[in-house]
């Protein structure tokens, strides 16, 4: 390494390496995405859903979900699709506003679970065997260990009424995996040439985590973010029927806890209807998410 | 000796762990965890009788002071009585974590079993039709919330809206019978949620191995389907499968039946956690948080080992 | 793998269905008389001084012995002597009550007495049981039914709460005799000598258990407990149980509407009848249902909401579908106890205003809320519709109550509502936000959910109702207490039969962090207030409780109320009239088996 000419000879591997390695995983990713039939069908649901939540959000439909004007119990009808709960909701609306509670959950906690997994994940992989690493390893480690359900309600008790308690609580645990795996591939990253290169010629450490290592792990990152994606919306229900999850607002966790009163009374529309939203939304997920990790699984693009 | 050795520096070290579990809980769930005090005053109370219930239960002492009582509790495995029932909580954990555990091991020791069956299936006639009816059936198993099979297990096998011939909630170990009545739906609910992720890891587990160069060196020499099930895949992909079954036990055992138990109303420890949670039980919290992570601790260090005992080219460093 | 799981379930299955066929004896000796009570909770302890709710009364007071009880069968509820000799002898001035107790009554045996052999009861141990209250160290609930009434009792307290330290007002004037000195009349206090808080516990239980009295009593009652845990309870016969016949006519036995029940076999007869009595506590309303409908379980339990329309021929009045009537007796009872809504006028945007054209809009704002609430719609989605809706807040289970009260304020007027609003200048922008305190079940969300939905239609805009969850019920409490809710939805169980116990709801003395959690205070009512506390009932002082009752209607404080109805559904060969209210459990000991109509039921049951 001696013999080289740090500044060009280091340099140049490095900016067309990187960008050239990159552009072939995603080019292939993307092409192999569109070729498998059960991921693009999940796509279409999930669009479908998206599109769903951001008529809600923008007030198009479903702004009468909290009305209580209807009949106690009403059955499935012109006037309700789906019938009415016990006060008389209208539950069609109400599972649609739910898609809109069900995509801010999920957006919300996947996107700062990755965000915090990505970095602290690479902080420890880029300073493994420091203290660093030690300190970060021992956070997700004690987070780790305490059972999910009961930090949730600490948390949520904790933090008594914050309507964010819930994400609150998933965020903190649901980084951990993805900071296991971003600081595995940091590791292996840390030590390719152009890390190796980009340190001698003394380019700051952080600027190297940043602009060089994470953007090497963003697929990792994507695939993450949509498990994460899915593990909080089913979370969600849970935390729901367990009394912790959503404060205003309706979601198919709320209309499931609802439910299990209705059921034994007989009335299954509340129980049906939001579990048929909310499996359809997991669904679709999964079978994206399933195919977006066939597509940039790097052994098999290199097969 | 080694290993006895290797053991207790892995306790050692097992120390900070404790400590940071321990003192995150203490913080969430005692410190700014639910207040008692209101719960065990009177119909008609005075600021005075309240200070007097927080000064009984200890509320009024400092943060640090508290801490460390729990620490010397932890040392001494005397949690002192509940706050609500003035039952000892060693008597409480006693009475419950037997339920949980009789709850619980059927279903987790079938989930793993009949995971771990499908995923050899699966793997053995890989990309073929079984394995993509499997894995498929393996994503509607994953994508179906757990609320949702419990309820709907129950209105399917035990409400008269249903076969009805399980009882709806409860539990009953007095006899082998009444105890299969009670955990036969349980037991499928948890087996039906967990198949779908054991299978899918397991066969991820498998697959990788069988494409292992020394398997496929075997296959070409001959080596009979079962010998190579048994001895090339099967034995190497145990590190794996160990640490997910030895990392599932401390949190099945709490949480995994927190849903279970508060939804057929079964007295073990996930409820009794639960509700203790609700009401701010503080002993049995501390009870149950601490001996959580002591165990949790205890599982790395027994997973090490089995490590060891699977592939003793595992060196205990 | 599905054909594994269902081959699994066919073979449980078989092999259950095998077995259910000997399943028929509870689990008991059949040469027992067993009575299996269901109830939907467990008490958190069952120590007399934290009986605070009926679950734990339904234990205490069949462990322990109290002074006076309820009378068996007598609606309205009325008290009669249970260990005291006679009622209490009251001097001239209402101050001073001296009360005789049965001689030869003794404790159960229990390691905590010398030899193991429970001792006699005497008056020491009243004296002592009341003291436990006042004593920070026993974690006692029942303090505020005696604070600064009894002379000298608050004193004892503040000097250390030594129990060796008399108290001039409460002491035994001899082994059998007690005496009770006041501060000023207390009419209530025999009521309140009912309550498992009264029971009477002996000292050295006390000091040998220590915090497990909580789970283990040691009492006098006509049953002693053999086994207790969260899910259920079992007594035996307390052999030792002093011999008293029944009298039902005394009990208040009324033929035309207790005849069905057959109590009339109890005659002459000394309770307790049973050998066994077991109370399981089942919170889950299905299993409970499932139990009692499985002919072998338990053989009492309240109606779960969710069945009533599934069992009911009529609402009103209420009988069963004959197939139900064939096989179990019914009783249908307005509980002692109502549930309400109330502002808390300490927050100045809703209630009491230094700007008096403030305040005046305050109550206006306050009214219309009322006026939008829909009583009888919350009655029908949450109480079957069977619950009785009443103004103000004297409830239909007190004598002093008046059925014919205008009904202005718990009939919903949309119109009438907005009227309200405008005449107070209000409107979407400028009402303030209403935040409604809750815990977080599923049904007092809903409670809420249609709350903001009737708020919405006279024009409160729903992103200005706001629901602020709380975990638990304690945490809920504190908020009350500290008076951090502007909101306040709750319920209210009767502790006696006088509308005193209701009042006090809304006195302002008794401001948070005590029960008028409304922080109402209204010197004429808090004058009329303290001038009834110390009369007899009286027809005079039945004309003060409505002029309160009047003020809290017309000065728009709450939103109430409602009294629920019970269902109580038992087997028909329980010999019972049960009752669940005011204290709770009083019932048990008079309860019976007929074992030889078993084998009739059992057979028209299969």
């Amino acid at each position: 390494m001696s013999a080289v000419t740090p500044d060009k000879a280091a340099a140049a591997p490095m900016e067309q390496a990187a960008p050239a390695h990159r552009e072939s995983l995603w080019g292939k990713a993307v092409y192999k995405l569109s070729r498998d039939r059960m991921g693009m069908i999940g796509l279409g649901i999930v669009l479908v859903y998206l599109i769903v939540a951001i008529g809600v959000w923008l007030g198009f439909w479903a702004t009468e979900w909290g009305d209580v004007e209807g009949p106690k119990w009403a059955p499935m009808s012109a006037q309700y699709p789906f019938g009415t709960n016990i006060i008389g909701q209208d539950i069609f609306q109400r599972a649609l506003y739910s898609t809109k509670t069900a995509f801010e959950v999920g957006l919300v906690v996947a996107v700062l679970s990755t965000i915090i997994g990505a970095l602290l994940g690479a902080l420890a992989g880029f300073f493994s065997g420091t203290w660093i690493d030690e300190i970060i390893l021992w956070i997700k480690g004690v987070l780790d260990s305490i059972p999910f359900y009961l930090f949730v309600a600490a948390v949520a008790f904790a933090l008594s009424g914050n309507p964010y308690a819930m994400h609150i609580a998933m965020v903190s645990t649901f980084w951990t995996t993805t900071g296991r795996l971003v600081r595995g591939e940091v590791i292996k990253l840390k030590n390719f040439e152009f890390v190796e290169a980009a340190k001698a010629i003394g380019v700051p450490q952080l600027v190297i985590i940043f602009r060089h290592i994470l953007p090497n792990t963003f697929h990792i990152l994507l695939v993450q973010a949509t498990i994460v994606f899915v593990a909080a919306i089913k979370s969600e229900v849970i935390l729901s029927f367990l009394g912790l999850g959503v404060q205003d607002g309706v979601s198919w966790g709320l209309m499931i806890a609802e439910s299990t009163q209705e059921v034994l009374a007989g009335f299954f529309n509340n129980f049906v209807w939001a579990s048929v939203f909310l499996f359809g939304l997991v669904m679709a997920f999964n079978m994206f998410s399933d195919a977006l990790q066939d597509a940039l699984d790097p052994k098999k693009v290199a097969n | 000796m080694e290993t006895f050795q290797y053991a207790i520096r892995k306790l050692i070290g097992g120390i900070p762990l404790v400590l940071g579990v321990t003192f995150i809980s203490f913080l969430l769930m005692v410190y700014f965890g639910p207040d008692k005090t209101y719960e065990l005053l009177g119909k008609n109370p005075t600021e005075e009788q309240i200070a007097e219930i927080r000064h009984e239960l200890g509320y009024d002492k400092p943060f640090l002071v508290r801490y460390g009582d729990y620490l010397k509790q932890m040392v001494t495995l005397d949690f002192g009585s509940s706050d609500s029932t003035g039952e000892p909580v060693s008597k409480i954990l006693a009475r419950t974590v037997p339920i949980s555990l009789a709850l619980i091991t059927p279903g987790f020791i079938l989930g793993n079993v009949l995971g771990i069956i499908l995923a050899l299936i699966a793997a053995y006639h890989r990309s073929g039709f079984i394995d993509k009816f499997i894995m498929g059936f393996a994503v509607v198993g994953m994508s179906i919330s757990f609320l949702i099979v419990v309820i709907a297990f129950q209105i399917i096998f035990s409400s008269s809206y249903g076969l009805n011939a399980f009882p709806v909630r409860g539990w009953n170990a007095s006899s082998f019978i009444e105890y299969l009545r009670y955990i036969t739906v349980p037991t499928l609910s948890t087996v039906f949620v967990a198949l779908g992720y054991n299978t899918r890891f397991y066969r991820a587990v498998l697959v990788e191995e069988m494409t292992r160069d020394h398997v496929r060196t075997a296959k070409a020499f001959g080596t009979r389907p079962g010998k190579l099930l048994y001895k090339n895949i099967l034995k190497n992909s145990l590190i794996p499968i160990i640490t997910r079954i030895m990392f599932s036990i401390p949190l099945v055992i709490v949480s995994g039946s927190l849903i279970i138990e508060s939804y057929f109303g079964i007295p073990g420890i996930g409820k009794v956690t639960f509700d203790a949670i609700t009401t701010g039980d503080q002993p049995v919290l501390k009870a149950v948080v601490g001996l959580t992570a002591v165990l949790f601790v205890l599982t790395l260090l027994l997973t090490d080992i089995l490590y060891r005992v699977v592939d003793p080219r595992v060196s205990l460093k | 793998m599905r054909k594994l799981a269902w081959s699994l379930v066919v073979i449980v299955a078989v092999a259950v269905a095998g077995c259910a066929q000997e399943q028929k004896s509870n689990g008991y000796d059949p040469s027992l008389k067993v009575y299996r009570h269901a109830m939907d909770q467990a008490p958190s302890s069952i120590d007399p001084v934290q009986a605070s709710n009926v679950y734990a009364n339904h234990v205490v007071l069949n462990a322990y012995d109290t002074l006076y009880a309820f009378k068996y069968l007598a609606r309205p509820y009325e008290v009669k002597p249970n260990l005291a000799v006679d009622f209490p002898e009251i001097s001239e001035d209402l101050l001073t009550y001296r009360i005789k107790i049965k001689e030869g009554v003794h404790f159960i045996d229990d390691p905590a007495f010398p030899g193991g052999v429970g001792r006699e009861v005497v008056a020491e141990d009243f004296v002592y049981s009341i003291k436990r209250h006042f004593d920070p160290k026993m974690r006692g609930q029942g303090a505020w039914l005696w604070q600064g009434r009894i002379v000298d009792l608050d004193e004892w307290k503040a000097r250390g709460a030594d129990y060796d330290d008399p108290v001039e007002g409460l002491r035994a004037a001899d082994r059998y005799t007690i005496e009770i000195r006041l501060n000023k009349p207390y009419p209530q206090l025999t009521f309140t000598l009912t309550m498992g808080y009264a029971a009477l516990v002996p000292r050295e239980a006390v000091e040998k258990y220590g915090l497990e009295m909580s789970s283990r009593p040691v009492g006098s009652g006509p049953f002693k407990v053999v086994s207790y845990d969260t899910s259920k309870i079992v007594f035996r016969k307390n052999e030792k149980f002093r011999q008293e016949p029944v009298d039902i006519w005394y009990e208040g036995y009324n033929p035309e509407t207790q005849g069905f029940s057959g109590v009339e076999a109890i005659q002459g007869r000394s309770p307790p009848f049973l050998d066994i009595l077991e109370i399981d506590f089942i919170a889950e309303s299905a299993a409970r249902w499932n139990s009692f409908t499985k002919d072998n379980e338990v053989q009492y339990t309240g109606v779960p909401n969710e069945q009533v329309d599934n069992i009911l021929l009529s609402k009103h009045p209420v009988t069963l579908k004959p197939e139900y009537a064939e096989k179990y007796f019914m009783y249908a009872g307005v509980e002692a106890g109502f549930v309400f809504q109330a502002f808390n006028l300490d927050f100045p945007e809703f209630g009491y205003n230094e700007d008096p054209e403030r305040a005046r809009r305050n109550k206006l704002l306050r009214c219309a809320v009322i006026k939008g609430f829909d009583w009888a719609k919350r009655n029908e989605s949450f109480y079957s519709d069977i619950g009785v809706v009443f103004p103000g807040i004297i409830p239909p289970a007190v004598p002093e109550y008046d059925p014919d009260l205008p009904r202005w304020s718990v009939e919903r007027d949309v119109d009438e509502a907005r009227q309200l609003l405008a005449e107070g200048g209000w409107n979407a922008d400028n009402l303030p936000e209403l935040v409604y305190g809750t815990t977080s079940s599923v049904t007092s969300r809903q409670f809420f959910e249609q709350f903001r939905g009737w708020m919405k239609k006279i024009g409160y805009p729903s992103e200005k109702v706001k629901i602020k969850q709380f975990a638990t019920f304690g945490d809920i409490s504190k908020a009350w207490k500290n008076s951090t809710l502007p909101f306040v939805a709750k319920g209210w169980g009767l502790d006696f039969p006088d509308a005193e116990n209701t009042l006090q709801l809304f006195y302002g003395p008794n401001g948070s962090p005590g029960s008028n959690d409304a922080n109402y205070r209204n010197p004429e009512y808090d004058r009329l207030y303290e001038e009834t506390s110390v009369m007899l009932p009286s027809p005079e002082r039945t004309a003060l409780y409505q002029t309160m009752n009047k003020m809290v209607i017309d000065d728009c404080v709450a939103i109430t109320g409602l009294s629920r109805t019970r269902i109580m559904l038992w087997h028909k060969d329980v010999i019972a009239i049960p009752d669940r209210e005011i204290v709770g459990g009083f019932f048990l000991k008079y309860v019976d088996v007929d074992r030889t109509g078993k084998a009739d039921a059992g057979g028209s049951g299969t």
